[in-house]
């Protein structure tokens, strides 16, 4: 077995204790994109040299030496991000963001750039200006998006970690497609400098996308710029919404996270109980109506006027349809949200966390990025965000972790809690992978399951 | 003038009066996206939320003040 193959923890934990050369690891990774990223195009850039150049210079950190992919929504000092599209309607230019501070300072080696949804304006990763990213469980569907290439490239085992970022949904919707376990941290928790809305956003976070909850811990250890601690969870406290919406998936989707939520409740000695959110489909949509805001920050008439041709057609004329969202739809939109953070403070009172699948189905096609739920056919955009807007627009943490296998394609539940308690929640999912003896954690896409040439 | 929600007038007439040019293709995807959107943004917009002010100076990172 490659040490590239081992977890997040296990090479860092190799590299400290002298087992594994991180010189060979970096070069077994970078052996490893150029030999299955053509199934899968995840990363749409490496930089030996530069590469090299960070691992020489890695400080003693918790990640020293390990190879990870940053998505190609942040700056590099060496090159500048591309935001998936031909033209993001955005100044963009190399510099040292908050990720790569985070990471660089950890001691980590960042190996390449990672795919992602054009404009991050998609849950499926279909769309970008580097071609479509694939599923490396099967490269014919979709990896999820908009954090689409750091999600595949951890599944196709091309690294043990990589970050993305979180607007609606996009670092968990990729985790539930991919079979990994993926962190949306509380707002303004994680490092976001750099991200050109930062000086804007109150729904875009980074986040760490790995293989289980550990690794997550150790990554977003770093992420956040502090230890985020293991505790217990004994007496876990679940609460679930049962409202036409959040019932409205996929049956083998909901038996697999009906059975995970059991099993977490039987595992920590806990309970379940039923929990009111009224409003819910108004609120994904003030989640949405608030990020597409945000993405007009410099937007002018003029300046739409002279959109790259070479922008995607879907999002040639969404940037411009943004152009006619009403102000007051805005205002209602930043009522409604006050009134939820209400209600989830109540409900958060009573129970520690909320579960539902975190997509409502397993990943569709990437030809045809559709959906069937018992209500119907739907694009699956308009079906996923039902389950995610709510963690941005208001602020709370969420994890997606893997719980099953429906056409040999993974099942994800999410969990949320309370604004803060990001640590609690990678201790539930911690729980979940003990409850199903790491079973789902454990399984690798058949690309990640591939006889490897490289031994580092 | 009679107000439209219309997309086959309230998009063509909103890109007209803010100066924004647009090819047929744009049109069509503007055009599926004010179907998607509008109805839910007449909802919200409707929504009776008296007595709920926006949070100001919001902090996301913490649960609403008490």
């Amino acid at each position: 077995m490659s040490a590239l193959d081992l977890s997040l923890r296990e090479q860092a934990t190799a590299v400290r204790d002298g087992e594994v050369d991180p010189a060979e690891l970096l070069e077994a990774s970078l052996a490893r994109i150029e030999e299955r990223n053509p199934a899968v195009n995840a990363v749409v850039e490496t930089f030996p040299e530069r590469s090299r150049e960070m691992l020489a210079t890695a400080p003693e950190g918790p990640l020293r030496g390990v190879p990870v992919v940053l998505k190609d929504e942040w700056p590099l000092p060496w090159r500048a991000q591309r935001f998936g599209a031909a033209d993001m309607l955005a100044p963009a230019e190399p510099g040292e963001s908050g990720p790569y501070r985070a990471l660089r300072d950890a001691g980590a080696v960042i190996v390449g750039v990672g795919n992602m949804h054009e404009l991050g304006a998609g849950s499926t990763g279909h769309v970008s200006v580097y071609g479509p990213a694939r599923n490396p469980w099967d490269t014919e569907r979709c990896p999820g998006g908009s954090s689409s290439g750091p999600a595949a490239s951890v599944a196709a085992g091309l690294v043990a970690g990589a970050v993305g970022a979180d607007g609606l949904g996009s670092v968990r919707f990729p985790a539930a497609y991919c079979g990994l376990t993926g962190l949306k941290p509380t707002f303004g928790r994680s490092a976001l400098a750099g991200h050109h809305a930062a000086a804007v956003t109150e729904m875009i976070v980074s986040g760490p996308l790995c293989v289980d909850a550990v690794d997550c811990r150790l990554l977003g250890s770093a992420l956040f710029g502090e230890e985020l601690h293991a505790g217990d969870v004994t007496g876990l406290r679940i609460g679930v919404v049962r409202d036409p919406v959040s019932e409205d998936v996929d049956p083998a989707v909901r038996e697999a996270c009906e059975g995970a939520i059991e099993a977490l409740r039987a595992e920590t000695g806990g309970e379940v109980k039923q929990v009111e959110l009224p409003d819910l489909p108004q609120a994904t949509l003030a989640g949405i109506l608030i990020i597409n805001t945000e993405m007009m920050n410099g937007v002018t008439p003029r300046r739409l006027n002279e959109v790259d041709p070479e922008l995607s057609p879907v999002n040639r004329g969404f940037v411009k349809y943004r152009m006619l969202m009403p102000a007051a739809a805005i205002v209602q939109a930043k009522r409604l949200r006050t009134l939820t953070r209400r209600r989830l403070a109540a409900i958060f009172a009573e129970v520690d966390v909320l579960a539902w699948p975190t997509v409502p189905a397993v990943a569709p096609p990437l030809e045809a990025p559709m959906v069937e739920l018992p209500s119907g056919t739907h694009m699956a955009d308009q079906a996923n965000v039902r389950g995610a807007a709510l963690g941005n627009l208001t602020g709370i943490p969420g994890v997606s972790v893997p719980v099953g296998l429906s056409g040999g394609l993974p099942i994800g539940l999410q969990l949320q809690a309370a604004w803060g308690r990001d640590e609690m929640l990678l201790d539930a999912a911690e729980a979940l992978e003990r409850a199903n003896g790491r079973r789902w954690v454990n399984e690798r896409s058949p690309l990640a399951r591939q006889a490897e040439p490289t031994e580092a | 003038m009679e107000a439209s929600d219309r997309a086959d007038e309230f998009v063509p007439a909103g890109m007209a009066s803010l100066g924004i040019e647009a090819d047929e293709v744009e049109m069509a995807v503007m055009g599926v996206a004010h179907q998607m959107f509008w109805p839910g943004i007449l909802g919200l917009i409707s929504m009776d939320l008296d007595g709920v002010a926006p949070e100001r100076d919001i902090d996301l990172s913490k649960g609403p003040p008490a």
